[in-house]
């Protein structure tokens, strides 16, 4: 468990993010304010809560980075919440919008008000471990700067040596036809890098060590024919790139191309749904991504590694490469890819992030039940199904999967979601503090901002509690409602209102007056302990299984997590097919992550 | 272990099974219970606390708008009637979330009568359910002081 208390130093304190990332929270409805920060504190954040706007404005505005990231709900009395949004903003805070309300319209505004992300209520545990996501990627140039020379992630445009040799190093345990065929790769990779490096930004994956063996390995069990196959493949989509091309791009006729393109047909559908204002779902987004390369991917334990922050989702323009143009930086949850010989499928040129969890989604769906077929069809991709689910457990507890984001895959991906997919940072990197734009002054920030919020929150209790006790005076009901209400109980309410626990309420059956609650005022000032000294690590085991009560896990979330997890962990810093391999994924996810959002939003 | 300790937390459990079952809660309630631990044990009471308290609040707010003579304020009910939907979502108080819903559908048909009515059913649904829950604390306590650990309920 990772005590808060004893990081006093600034490299411990780096380490420890996004634990203890200092959220303001703002809801004026006292109950899901409570439990917010309930769920806040359990996800190891710094919580400062108050239920009213100005309070919460007035705090922004006092101390500029005293907090890294708000969420609040959009309708408030007092303020409207996207006043709040653009405070956040001009502070170049990320903001969270949150609402019960879940339609389109409401959804949009508070997106083109510039609301990094948008939650419905009631959020889950999962929604809100991830939303530290969006803190990085208002600092991503500093992240950049800090992983970047320590995790060889390369510049865009660059081909770096060291780090083919590393793999060359890697590759000669495997064999001579594995050695050579993987220089060849990465002689591919580097063609292709230098031909399009003008044309477009690649994002990069970081090629982890265990990656890179499983790479091998599969190539080993494939073969070097089909290892040529593939690479040859690569060539001719590198030829075609702008449109289509078709499957006898390749030579051999495979079962899957079909599966594919019923994919790629259902893609297409769900790109129709997508919001313009996407950079995520763009049509281009959705390529056919090769089964077996997706399911090859054998999401086995989570190995720490190194970090990379994923702020390159944003679009690569078309480029020759022929998976499409992304690299994103992956937040490398090493896993363990087994990577099997691509068989050729077209990827049209994509500006887009991956798309994995769209791509998985669908699968999911069943509606292409061939695709599964198809998957398994890969001799190393029987395992990725079983294993996807056995590492559901293993993302729970590491990740934060966002479940609220990838499941209700419905084919509508309207929703403009940052949701990329990223592992959890306190099980890898290390981050110079110095280089962080955020100021994790724990000790000091915790007695402060506790301070302030249990002192908002309770000024705001004492006034609903009073506010509540006028009303309970108040005469005038209607009707038969009247008379069920009646007016003398409503006053003890109120002379009990202040040492309230629920059970004082006077009602016809047995009260039990001050028995296991507390009054809102001791229970509070638990809640600022927990501030102060965060909560013991949750036990993600259990959470897990409450999880599995909560409504939005569905059945494909271990296939979403294990597809997620998979871009997390790939790194390469040279591979550009492998790297296009993994942006596809990550696409993916994030497409399926807007999916899952839209479909909450009952569109 | 001593019989009665059992006894109470087999009650227990098929206590809470059973307003699963009846539909007074949801997953919501569940993802409640499990954010209470030793740290924070009386974290359910707590928030279901609030939750009470505000439906005191927002159920009388409702009924001044209603009892309007002459134009009676929708919006001003349906605000009320969003706020309820929030907290009782939050707190997975299943039965009242889907007056809730349909409560929301009234204020914007602006249909009186039916509001009227709906507002009765919310005001006897949030009263029902605190009595439900106040026996269920009642039973956590009885088990605690015989000697007994309040057992996990697994709704599955």
């Amino acid at each position: 468990m990772e005590n808060m208390e004893s990081v006093s130093n600034e490299e411990g304190r780096t380490d420890q993010f996004p634990v203890g990332m200092r959220v303001l929270a703002v809801d004026d409805n006292p109950t899901c304010l409570r439990k917010l920060e309930e769920l806040l504190l359990r996800c190891k954040y710094h919580v400062t809560k108050t239920m009213e706007s100005k309070k919460a404005l007035e705090m922004l505005r006092e101390k500029s980075n005293m907090f890294d990231l708000v969420i609040s709900d959009v309708e408030m009395p007092d303020t409207d919440g996207f006043k709040l949004l653009e405070i956040g903003l001009e502070m170049d805070l990320p903001v969270i919008m949150l609402s019960a309300h879940s339609d389109y319209d409401s959804v949009m505004k508070g997106i083109i008000h510039g609301a990094c992300d948008y939650l419905v209520k009631p959020v889950s545990l999962k929604e809100l471990r991830n939303i530290w996501q969006h803190v990085v990627k208002k600092n991503i140039g500093s992240y950049k700067k800090i992983i970047a020379p320590s995790r060889h992630l390369l510049p865009t445009s660059e081909y770096a040596p060291s780090g083919s040799g590393k793999r060359k190093e890697k590759a000669d345990d495997s064999g001579d036809g594995d050695d050579d065929s993987d220089r060849d790769e990465e002689e591919d990779g580097s063609e292709q890098d230098g031909d399009e490096s003008s044309n477009r930004k690649k994002r990069r994956v970081v090629w982890s060590q265990e990656l890179h063996q499983k790479f091998v390995h599969a190539v080993q069990q494939l073969g070097l024919d089909s290892e040529f196959k593939y690479r040859l493949y690569l060539k001719k989509l590198d030829e075609g790139q702008q449109h289509n091309m078709s499957q006898d791009a390749f030579g051999s006729r495979d079962s899957s191309y079909f599966h594919m393109a019923q994919l790629e047909g259902l893609r297409d559908y769900s790109s129709t749904r997508q919001l313009s204002s996407s950079s995520l779902l763009t049509r281009s987004s959705l390529t056919k991504f090769h089964p077996s390369v997706y399911s090859s991917v054998n999401l086995q334990g989570s190995n720490s590694s190194s970090f990379i922050p994923p702020g390159h989702h944003q679009s690569s323009s078309s480029s020759a490469n022929p998976f499409g143009t992304y690299h994103s930086p992956l937040l490398a949850r090493s896993q363990n890819v087994n990577l099997s010989p691509l068989e050729p499928l077209q990827f049209p040129r994509s500006k887009c992030s991956p798309y994995m969890g769209d791509f998985k989604g669908i699968a999911d769906r069943g509606i292409s039940s061939s695709f599964l077929d198809s998957r398994m069809s890969f001799g190393s991709s029987s395992t990725s199904l079983p294993c996807a689910t056995s590492n559901n457990l293993m993302l729970q507890e590491n990740f934060g999967v966002s479940d609220g984001n990838q499941s209700c895959l419905n084919g509508l991906s309207s929703f403009p979601s940052h949701h990329s997919w990223q592992g959890n940072l306190k099980t890898t990197t290390r981050f110079p503090s110095h280089s962080l734009p955020l100021n994790h002054a724990f000790g000091q920030d915790q007695m402060t901002c506790g301070g302030i919020g249990l002192g908002d929150y309770n000024t705001s209790l004492v006034s609903a509690d009073s506010h509540v006790g006028v009303l309970q005076c108040e005469p005038p009901f209607l009707g038969d409602f009247m008379q069920n209400m009646n007016t003398h109980k409503w006053e003890e309410q109120n002379c009990t209102m202040m040492n309230n626990t629920f059970g004082n309420v006077d009602y016809p059956l047995p009260v039990d007056n001050n028995m296991v609650f507390r009054d809102n005022n001791a229970t509070r000032s638990k809640g600022v302990d927990d501030s102060l000294m965060m909560s013991p690590i949750e036990d993600s085991a259990t959470t897990l299984n409450s999880r599995e009560c909560v409504g939005n896990v569905t059945m494909m979330d271990p296939e979403m997590r294990s597809s997620t997890k998979l871009e997390n962990d790939l790194v390469d810093n040279q591979h550009d097919v492998f790297d296009d391999i993994m942006n596809e994924m990550l696409k993916q996810d994030e497409n399926n992550g807007m999916v899952s959002v839209a479909a909450r939003f009952g569109l | 272990m001593d019989a009665h300790v059992a006894q109470l937390q087999m009650q227990y459990r098929n206590y809470i099974l059973s307003l699963y079952q009846q539909g007074f809660l949801d997953d919501q309630f569940t993802e409640l219970k499990s954010l209470q631990d030793d740290g924070t044990p009386d974290f359910v009471a707590e928030v279901l606390s609030l939750f009470f308290d505000d439906c005191v609040k927002l159920v009388g707010n409702m009924a001044r708008a209603l009892d309007q003579t002459g134009t009676v304020d929708f919006s001003q009910v349906g605000a009320n009637v969003h706020q309820l939907k929030g907290s009782s979502s939050s707190v997975g108080a299943k039965r009242v979330k889907g007056l809730c819903i349909n409560f929301k559908e009234l204020c914007e048909a602006k249909n009186y009568e039916g509001c009227v009515r709906c507002l009765q059913q919310v005001d006897i649904e949030y009263k029902t359910l605190k009595a439900k829950l106040q026996d269920m604390f009642n039973l956590e306590k009885q088990i605690v002081q015989a000697g007994g650990i309040v057992p996990q309920v697994d709704i599955n």
